[in-house]
């Protein structure tokens, strides 16, 4: 039941985008119509598991701190090189947005 | 793109703005390193001192990744570490462009690592020694499969470095242009200055809401990025040479 929903009100927020999308355009023009849906979904899922992931690590990184007070420096340097390889998956999505939506092809 | 963001105050016909602004960082870092090396002491003072202090992080970073013969990289490191900070961190000021939020500059810095690194890496063990330590210890007859991904992860090391850098930036710079638009004239602040009563009553607060959260939290947020930003380019690129440099163990 609450998958129905779930997906009926993704439909729905959905569309308006298309429609407007489809309507900056002159209307024709699927692909940009396709674009800008694929930018802005891509994104959110990126954005969104990269935020399941970095908590993933902040939490382990703030365990191993409280466990260990005398280690912080060297914890806090290996969460944030790890923290910045999570991210640059997110970022290389953005990137791919950032063309979909600017580059006009 | 050119929707949402403005062009840089001073711009030059015929000269990109990144590349401008790449000189500006340039005449920057030289007037900062001529000042503060004009008078050497050995008790140091002003800015002496704080490029002092500055440069000790770099040289205490670089002793503990690449270790005991890691401070001949320094030149490199620290460079590229001043480069692009006050790169970074020029995209803050007003009226001015990040050269990092262009991925030609990152994309340079990128490059600029990744030949080094090879370069240190077979002056150090000789080409052939270099070459196989890319096969790692593995059976012999899996040795050309790990080859091959070995190249292609140290192929893909660029792209990350310098997609990460310029994507951070470039996202900073987005954020803050669609704040910046919302608040402007033809958001917030023009519907409260269109003398409706919905205008003036929700318009206005919405308007002061927004500059504060642009001044509280996402400057502070920018300059936080800044600053990581530079220092994982920097340990990513001594993580890079320390892996060059280091002896294969399995001899």
């Amino acid at each position: 039941m609450r998958r129905i929903l779930t997906v009926t009100l993704m439909t729905v927020l959905a569309a308006p985008g298309l429609a407007w999308a489809a309507d900056a355009t002159g209307g024709g023009d699927m692909a940009k119509a396709f674009a800008v849906l694929a930018a802005g979904l891509g994104f959110g899922l990126a954005a969104g598991l990269c935020g399941l992931g970095q908590g993933r690590a902040a939490g382990s990184a703030v365990d191993a701190m409280a466990r260990q007070p005398g280690a912080i420096a060297r914890i806090q340097t290996a969460m944030l090189l790890g923290l910045a390889f999570i991210e640059s998956l997110t970022l290389f999505v953005f990137v791919i947005a950032v063309i979909l939506l600017f580059v006009k092809s | 793109m050119e929707i949402i963001e403005h062009p840089p105050i001073f711009h030059i016909p015929g000269i990109p703005d990144q590349v401008f602004y790449t000189w500006v960082v340039m005449a920057i870092l030289v007037i900062v390193g001529v000042i503060s090396t004009r008078r050497l002491a050995m008790v140091p003072r002003g800015s002496q001192n704080f490029m002092e202090v500055v440069l000790e992080q770099f040289l205490n970073e670089l002793d503990e990744t690449v270790g005991h013969d890691g401070r001949r990289y320094i030149p490199l490191i620290a460079t590229l570490g001043l480069f692009i900070l006050v790169a970074n961190l020029m995209g803050l000021v007003p009226g001015l462009i990040a050269p990092t939020a262009n991925l030609n500059t990152t994309a340079a810095c990128a490059l600029i690592v990744f030949f080094t690194y090879h370069w240190i890496g077979m002056r150090k063990q000789g080409v052939v020694n270099y070459l196989k330590h890319f096969a790692g210890p593995v059976p012999v007859a899996l040795k050309p499969l790990m080859f091959v991904i070995e190249i292609i992860s140290h192929c893909a090391r660029p792209l990350s470095l310098s997609l990460r850098l310029f994507g951070n930036m470039m996202a900073g710079h987005i954020l803050l242009a669609i704040f910046f638009f919302m608040m402007g004239l033809d958001g917030m602040l023009g519907w409260a200055l269109r003398g409706t009563l919905g205008g003036i009553v929700l318009g206005a607060p919405a308007t002061l809401l927004i500059v504060l959260f642009v001044i509280g939290f996402l400057f502070p947020l920018k300059i936080l990025v800044a600053l990581i930003q530079t220092f994982i380019f920097c340990k990513l690129a001594m993580l890079y040479i320390a892996e060059a440099v280091a002896e294969p163990e399995h001899h």
